[in-house]
């Protein structure tokens, strides 16, 4: 079984996220800031992590440098999203396999997800 | 649109940026002090929260807005998008959406004002938005704790110099803690008056500073928020010192202007009364096209559009489409919808003020009294609105409709107000000979004699023209004119109670 690490800080968001892709089979971690994300990556193998840009204390593209800067994460993919669009993001962290612009739909997401985990 | 009328300390402020807030606040939040904005769900506390913060980016400032259990950011920034002042380029750089809910759960209230202070901090930020204070309030384990939590925070935001909006839908029945402590409580209302609702303002306090007191007016549009100061509040004293003189202005009658023993005197206030058809517009039309570049003239009317005007003023052979395309008269139509009555009068003060009007028909007292929610501040709002006037130097006419098309004119429409004017021109019709006639009368001048007659008065294809005084008649202000003959037999003619 595959584990997806989903951070952000709308509680209401993580909810959505995680039941459609437990739905789908996948084990899902949480974490509500980038901070609790990177603890939460250094508990076990995690294969995919979707990451919210605008999060308190450390946010998105801080998690996703952390990440890329540590040999032990640096491979693991991730999707970012964010309700500002993509250029904004980008300008600050390209270091991500995919984008979701929210809202979306869970189709888009999980259709996302098995396009990044392929 | 200013005016104080308290001393203002020399606190820096941290403007609103929204149109009309800032001059109720005189000119804006204290930097550094927190605020609670309070109201019921729906009463638009986001939305100027929102908007607030927009505008304090671009004009180069930072804000952090937290959540705790509201809207999520996603749908709040969609809802915001179609809005005049939503900018997604200031997110994040200038403007950062977080929520603290997860922090807060864990956490609690420690935990909360640490991610408050590390957002000041790390986003740089000189405004801080916190909504969805209740969530805090209800996991907070006592007052005493609340009420610690809340003093961090003002000492966190005093220290940083950032400003803080805390947003609530509590409301101040009962006084709580954090309304003591807080530097400012601002309660949004939308209140039901029968069939429609209007949204408001009160400032309930504001620490350190002046302000404008009571009930304002707001609308929340695709433009953002729009505040309207009350009139009675921004204008409590007139902006500019009344000028006096002897001047007169022409109505553009000329039989009108020699009852008026040279025209209406400049800069005051005439009533014009009489029912519907009579030819009240009709009399402004040639007021306002002696407008000129030294006289200015502004037509403020809610019944008939600017074409249909035109139109009218050409069967009448007056020049007014010449003088609205040479700029000497501006038409401004209010449609009959849901307006606000404040709206009205800054809309109306804007524009006299914009091209120093000194000729203003306004067409007519009904368009503000039937945008009224509370009738009984009419007579001190007519009071604020023409002292204003008269201080712009504006001669001003407003016609004042009666219900009655024919018969005695007792009183004029609205109480209170007729007190107001300083000069009161009667139109009506009067039955002769098994047919109408058009009365014309003068019953006050401010300060200057007036030729009392009742003039007879004809509108043609040239125009309005005031003839002689009606003979051989009498009881005419009865709406029935008789043969002297039967005058014992008749009731006593009736003076207009003014």
């Amino acid at each position: 079984m595959q584990t997806i690490l989903v951070v952000d800080d709308e509680l209401g968001a993580i909810e959505v996220v995680a039941t459609a892709l437990e739905d789908e089979g996948y084990r899902v971690l949480s974490a509500a800031n980038g901070r609790h994300g990177l603890e939460r990556l250094a508990e076990g193998q995690v294969d995919l992590a979707v990451i919210d840009f605008m999060m308190p204390l450390v946010d998105g593209t801080s998690m996703g440098r952390a990440m890329k800067a540590d040999p032990a994460f640096k491979n693991i993919p991730i999707i970012m999203m964010s309700a500002v669009g993509e250029s904004v993001v980008r300008e600050r962290f390209d270091g991500y396999a995919a984008f979701l612009r929210k809202p979306f739909r869970i189709s888009a997401l999980i259709d996302t997800v098995r396009r990044v985990l392929a | 649109m200013t005016k104080r009328d308290d001393s203002v300390p020399s606190l820096a402020r941290l403007p609103t940026g929204v149109r009309g807030l800032d001059d109720i606040l005189h000119g804006g939040f204290l930097e550094g002090g927190v605020y609670i904005l309070q109201g019921s769900p729906g009463a638009g506390k986001t939305v100027l929260a929102n908007e607030i913060c927009f505008r304090h980016a671009a004009a180069g400032g930072r804000a952090a807005y937290v959540t705790l259990l509201a809207e999520m950011h996603t749908r709040l920034l969609q809802h915001l998008r179609p809005m005049a002042f939503f900018d997604e380029s200031v997110i994040p750089e200038s403007l950062y959406y977080v929520s603290a809910f997860h922090t807060l759960e864990g956490d609690g209230l420690k935990g909360l004002i640490d991610v408050l202070r590390r957002e000041i901090k790390g986003q740089r930020a000189d405004l801080l938005v916190v909504d969805g204070l209740v969530a805090a309030q209800e996991s907070a384990p006592s007052d005493r704790e609340f009420k610690k939590f809340i003093n961090e925070l003002q000492a966190h935001a005093s220290a940083s110099g950032c400003t803080v909006l805390l947003l609530t839908s509590g409301l101040l029945r009962h006084v709580s803690a954090e309304h003591t402590m807080v530097d400012g409580v601002f309660e949004l209302e939308d209140q039901l008056f029968e069939f429609r609702n209007e949204r408001s303002l009160i400032v309930r306090k504001f620490r350190g500073s002046g302000f404008l007191r009571g009930r304002h007016s707001f609308r929340i549009t695709d433009e953002g928020v729009t505040f309207f100061p009350r009139v009675e509040a921004v204008f409590a004293s007139a902006s500019q010192s009344d000028t006096l003189s002897d001047a007169k202005v022409s109505t553009g009658v000329p039989g009108l202007d020699k009852m008026l023993l040279g025209g209406l005197p400049a800069a005051t206030t005439t009533g014009l009364v009489g029912p519907s058809g009579i030819g009240k517009t009709t009399l402004g039309l040639h007021f306002l096209s002696n407008s000129s570049p030294a006289e200015p003239g502004l037509m403020f009317g809610f019944f008939e559009p600017p074409a249909r005007l035109c139109l009218k003023a050409r069967h009448l052979d007056l020049g007014m489409t010449a003088a609205v395309q040479r700029g000497d008269v501006e038409i401004l139509w209010q449609p009959q919808r849901e307006n606000v009555l404040d709206e009205l009068a800054h809309r109306l003060i804007g524009a006299v003020r914009r091209r120093q009007v000194k000729r203003l028909f306004i067409d007519g007292l009904g368009g503000f009294l039937e945008s009224a929610t509370s009738p009984q501040r009419m007579s001190r709002f007519f009071s604020c609105l023409t002292n204003e006037l008269r201080a712009l130097g504006a001669t001003t006419i407003f016609t004042m409709e009666v219900a009655e098309i024919t018969g005695p004119v007792t009183r004029v429409p609205s109480s209170g107000v007729s007190a107001l004017l300083e000069n009161l021109v009667f139109m009506r019709f009067v039955e002769r000979d098994s047919s109408l006639s058009r009365l014309l009368s003068v019953h006050k001048v401010r300060d200057s004699g007036h030729d009392p007659s009742l003039r007879e008065f004809y509108i043609t294809d040239r125009g309005l023209h005031v003839g002689e005084a009606f003979a051989g008649v009498e009881g005419l202000t009865t709406g029935v004119a008789r043969e002297p003959a039967s005058a014992a037999a008749a009731p006593p003619p009736v003076t207009p109670d003014v």
